[in-house]
């Protein structure tokens, strides 16, 4: 513990003469050299990262306080980006006195760390926003959603009534599913909703297994746990790994949800594979995937891949 | 409270430590006591399929709190974690009054259990700060007599 402290210490003060070191070797700023010799995605994201954030220059300081200001006040939105974050690379290239004309590759790359770093700090706001908003039953948005999903995951059966005991089929615990959201709120129910429409097949071929007469297990209530997953790896910043490698996207609730999808399909595989004896074996399954997922997490060149394949059997 | 001094009159060897049972019908909030009792967050609690258990120190005591899913899939496991329990608490969500009679027919199913024989019961009447809570936990308590007229009232 000292030593790991002694280090930390002299990090802290060595870090400014190893930076002016190799700045003046290399020619090259910190922020230059991340973007230059990292690989694009999380690697090199996270490393802008920790640069900006352990940064003692004024302006930076000042950027980054903007930014959060910005995420704060829900505008750090794609149609904002050429108003927020250009002035925003504009001083760090004067402070750092890079030259635009020799770098145009450094902004390029530099620009997309800022949209991905804020993004995420966006989405955080956004999913605490959902989980936070409680199913209210007399709202009518909610209760089509409700519904909704019904009718994707068991299309050739209609609800009897609103209050019954066939929500049970589809893994709630009673006959109403408005007490199981809980903690999670509307989150939960928006991922399962995600995952039954964006991938149906697969939400379809999932659902199949948990009713099987042996392996079977409760769906909403396990998608609600997985919701549940999803939003602490969120929340401590593990699915940086996820969000930054994914190179058409953004971090935005969408990706959120497709999170959701890749880890239910991931468990669903797990929890067959592990042959369970039943139901009550979940909470040491659960826990293992979780530690699996967070494996996957830790090595910032996992790429995810959401391409799955249905077996047809 | 009344849990406090049931722990005190079970611990006959200080180092020994009590295992707790929690039991109750689904949205009852029994992963909502476990967490109470183990100093976590209770705004992030979900729906428990299977069951959690944690090790809990508290007030001196070394507890060992299972808290098994209550949904109605789940109730026929309950009987697979009785074994060694010294205490069981029955949590009940007075302001569901619609499953009063539900709940009250479950714990009088439990009290008929070998296994639960002399092991120390405490009702946990949860909710009670609803708006639809008071009532019904007056209810309960007319419940709960009837039982201990109709079935053995162990301990």
């Amino acid at each position: 513990m000292i030593v790991f402290n002694l280090w930390a210490v002299l990090q802290w003060y060595l870090r400014p003469f190893i930076k002016w070191f190799l700045r003046k070797t290399t020619r090259l700023c910190e922020l230059q050299r991340i973007c230059y010799g990292d690989k694009p995605g999380t690697s090199r994201t996270c490393n802008v990262e920790k640069s900006l954030m352990l940064s003692r220059t004024r302006d930076v300081k000042e950027i980054i306080c903007y930014l959060d200001g910005i995420v704060q006040e829900r505008r750090f939105v794609p149609q904002n980006f050429a108003d927020i974050i250009e002035p925003s690379i504009n001083i760090i290239m004067r402070v750092k006195k890079i030259n635009p004309k020799l770098h145009g590759s450094f902004i390029l790359s530099f620009r997309r760390c800022l949209q991905q770093i804020w993004s995420y700090k966006s989405l955080i706001e956004n999913i605490e926003e959902l989980r936070r908003t409680q199913f209210d039953s007399n709202n009518i948005q909610h209760e089509e959603k409700l519904l909704k999903l019904w009718d994707l995951l068991v299309p050739d059966e209609p609800l009897e009534s609103r209050v019954t005991k066939q929500w049970q089929h589809i893994g709630f615990q009673g006959d109403d599913p408005k007490t199981d959201f809980r903690g999670m709120g509307l989150l939960g129910l928006e991922n399962l909703l995600f995952f039954a429409t964006e991938y149906s097949q697969v939400s379809r071929h999932v659902f199949s297994h948990s009713l099987h007469p042996r392996y079977g297990y409760v769906f909403a209530i396990v998608g609600i746990n997985l919701t549940s997953m999803a939003y602490y790896l969120l929340k401590d910043g593990s699915a940086k790994t996820f969000m930054f490698n994914a190179r058409q996207y953004l971090p935005s609730v969408n990706l959120f949800h497709r999170f959701y999808c890749y880890l239910f399909y991931e468990f669903d595989k797990m929890w067959i594979e592990s042959k369970p004896q039943d139901i009550m074996e979940f909470s040491i399954i659960f826990k293992k995937f979780e530690n699996a997922i967070r494996m996957e997490l830790a090595d910032p060149a996992t790429v995810f891949r959401i391409n799955i394949e249905v077996d047809t059997v | 409270m009344g849990l406090l001094s049931i722990l005190k009159k079970l611990r006959s060897n200080p180092d020994k430590e009590l295992r707790l049972l929690l039991l109750g019908l689904d949205n009852a909030g029994k992963t909502t006591l476990l967490k109470q009792l183990a100093s976590e967050d209770v705004n992030h609690v979900t729906p428990t399929a299977g069951f959690n258990i944690k090790s809990v120190l508290s007030s001196g005591f070394k507890l060992n709190v299972w808290d098994i899913g209550g949904q109605r899939k789940i109730r026929p496991y309950w009987r697979n974690y009785f074994e060694n329990t010294d205490i069981l608490i029955y949590v009940v969500d007075c302001s569901d009054h619609q499953r009063l009679e539900e709940t009250s027919l479950e714990l009088a199913e439990l009290l008929q259990d070998e296994k639960l024989r002399g092991v120390a019961l405490l009702v946990y009447a949860n909710k009670q700060d609803l708006a639809t809570g008071k009532l019904s936990c007056s209810l309960l308590v007319v419940h709960i007599q009837d039982i201990q007229t109709h079935s053995l009232a162990p301990a």
